[in-house]
């Protein structure tokens, strides 16, 4: 057989593989993986920033300190009813998650999923200080509790105002795809410039919303300094930043939706809202749950938004897990602590991603 | 198309417009004189028309300040890290989905719980292992963290697995090497996922907050959407809010324009980065 004249030099397929690998492969290693071990080493040493960037060896080993000094306090007890509300939520959702297993009504994955969450609402807000106790860090529940909510306001906010839109800019003609334009196009834009535009929108001096208030007789709110009003300021522009994604995802979702599903129900009259409630939204409900999930994890990364807006407060109230993070570990120098924290971040980040991945899955099925 | 079609839309384009009224407002305040602005930003329909109108804040930006400076190194960043991301998620995607080797099947797990690790868990050691080799404020710095996310390396394998195999079994066949197959064959045909991902990393470059913040601590080597951050702080005094206003449309520009252009892609660029990575 007449070999080819370039094949004289021609690699084995392994060789090949070695060559084509090797660029990603070192990259991959010295800046993922290599730095994610490093990060879980960092969080067992007492390690400051600047006292580690002069000497080397001006770190100590202390084992699972950190941990216990970000999460835990002295005298911490368990209540059954220390935080009744979340609680009696969470056993109910322990019920409704047997029940609507035993009954079929939700799969094994869903069903575990919301048991998980729910024995976890039980469990969890159960630990408070006991007498004379006190939590080593008080700022650091409440920090996670902020980002918790950040994500309960903005999820459900986007998720459901995305359906709607998808659900109605449906088609084909030119003047649904110009809308679908408008409402995706903030979603290209930067954090800094989203709250730049925000942060002028709300000033209680120059905001065109105090301006609109103002033109009604109003007093205008400032909004960015008022405890609670900051919390829903840096929802509503999250809620504006990031609607594109959400809706593009449903529309991708309600492509696969026969055509004929809907021309039978408007054969029996079901057409608009009807039509939505009985067939979009049972058909969607696969999308609807990778959607929520997704926005949950990237959610629960909001940095820009409190760090730039409200700077976290007023009073600690938009303070969010990823600032606390930063300003521990390049405000404080307390590169240990922070690490613990980011861990924690990765453990809740990571579930939600194994959730997802398992979802994505049972979606090929 | 029916009355109730024409109601729909009509229905829909006033949230649309209120949609849109944010970024026409920043667009409008960046038109008007900052002795203006300073008492009132409502002249005109609420400040939405720009009147008085004025070029001033964009000629200030490029004779004063270092707004053309960060937007030079977005731009150099940006390009950098895309066309690294292009190179490594190629080559890596090709062997992964194509060529036969020991260890395939727990390599492509390594790679894909890689994933699942954000930005927020690796920045400190990053921090701290850029610091020990002294290369904080540099264009390289803040390129190659991003690099290393497999999320390009996971659509450019799942293009080429969908590829037929028969075309590489022809060149096989005419006895051309794996490589010049990869070069020659494959890559002509993943254009379309190339042009997917490239927009997907230029997005995330440009739009990047954490990490240049971390990284960039000189101004000269700040990137437009760290430097944006940087002056937002005290707009109204020090620069006057028409020049912020102007900057924050400069920032926006390359994004807009790109997604104007090349909107099929860059919805399709968000769709799989958002459920994947």
């Amino acid at each position: 057989m007449p070999r080819h004249p370039g094949q004289r030099f021609a690699l084995s397929q392994r060789q090949a593989a070695v060559v084509l690998l090797l660029p990603f492969l070192a990259v991959y290693g010295l800046f993922l993986v290599y730095p994610f071990f490093k990060g879980v080493w960092i969080s067992l040493h007492d390690w400051n920033l600047m006292e580690v960037a002069f000497n080397p060896d001006a770190k100590a080993y202390v084992g699972l300190e950190n941990y216990e000094r970000v999460m835990w306090g002295r005298n911490i007890v368990w209540g059954a009813l220390a935080s009744p509300v979340l609680q009696i939520i969470g056993l109910i959702g322990v019920c409704l998650s047997l029940f609507l297993h035993r009954t079929g009504r939700a799969g094994r994955t869903t069903a575990l999923t919301m048991g998980i969450a729910a024995v976890l609402l039980f469990v969890l807000p159960g630990f408070h200080p006991g007498e004379e106790g006190r939590w080593f860090d008080r700022r650091f529940w409440p920090t996670v509790g902020n980002t918790i909510l950040f994500v309960g306001l903005a999820v459900p906010g986007v998720t459901v105002t995305a359906l709607l839109l998808a659900a109605a800019l449906n088609g084909e003609t030119r003047a649904k795809a110009t809308l679908r334009t408008l409402f995706f196009l903030s979603q290209v834009l930067s954090v800094t410039v989203v709250t730049l535009i925000w942060q002028i929108m709300f000033s209680p001096r120059q905001g065109l919303i105090a301006n609109l208030t103002e033109l009604f007789g109003g007093t205008p709110i400032t909004w960015l300094t008022a405890e609670g009003f900051a919390m829903a300021a840096i929802v509503i522009a999250t809620i504006w930043w990031s609607l594109g994604i959400a809706m593009i995802l449903f529309l991708a979702g309600l492509q696969d939706i026969s055509k004929d599903l809907y021309e039978a129900a408007a054969l029996d009259n079901a057409t608009g809202t009807q039509a939505f409630w009985h067939i979009t939204l049972p058909n969607l409900k696969r999308t609807i749950t990778v959607v929520v999930v997704l926005q949950i994890i990237l959610h629960f990364q909001v940095f820009g938004q409190s760090h730039l807006m409200t700077n976290g407060g007023p009073n600690d109230s938009t303070q969010v897990l990823v600032r606390y993070i930063y300003q521990t570990a390049f405000r404080d120098s307390d590169l240990g602590r922070a690490s613990a924290m980011a861990v924690f971040l990765f453990v809740i980040m990571g579930s939600f991603s194994i959730l997802q991945f398992v979802l994505g899955r049972e979606k090929d099925q | 198309m029916n009355r109730h079609y024409y109601r729909l839309i009509l229905g829909l384009s006033i949230p649309a417009f209120l949609w849109l009224v944010p970024t026409l407002w920043m667009v409008s305040l960046s038109f008007q004189p900052n002795d203006v602005l300073a008492r009132t930003t409502s002249t005109t329909a609420l400040g939405l028309i720009p009147i008085p109108f004025t070029w001033e804040n964009y000629a200030d930006l490029f004779q004063f300040g270092q707004v053309p400076v960060w937007f030079l190194n977005s731009l150099i960043v940006s390009v950098g890290m895309t066309l690294a991301v292009l190179a490594v998620s190629t080559t890596a995607g090709y062997a992964l989905a194509r060529l036969e080797f020991p260890f395939k099947e727990p390599l492509v797990v390594l790679c894909l719980m890689g994933l699942m690790v954000p930005e927020q868990a690796v920045f400190i050691p990053l921090y701290t292992m850029f610091a020990d080799w002294n290369w904080h404020n540099s264009h390289h710095a803040l390129i190659l963290p991003r690099v290393a996310v497999p999320i390009g390396v996971f659509l450019m394998m799942q293009f080429f697995k969908a590829i037929p195999r028969d075309i590489e079994e022809a060149a096989r066949i005419d006895g051309v090497g794996w490589l010049q197959i990869f070069w020659h064959v494959m890559l002509p045909l993943a254009r379309p996922a190339m042009m997917t991902l490239a927009i997907l990393t230029f997005l995330y470059a440009w739009n990047d907050y954490l990490w240049p913040l971390v990284s960039a601590q000189q101004r000269e080597f700040f990137t437009i959407t760290l430097g944006l951050a940087s002056i937002q702080s005290n707009f109204a005094q020090a620069e006057g809010l028409g020049r912020v206003m102007a900057s924050g449309v400069i920032a926006s520009l390359p994004v807009v324009v790109l997604f104007l252009i090349f909107q099929r892609y860059v919805v399709r660029a968000m769709t799989a980065g958002g459920t994947k990575g």
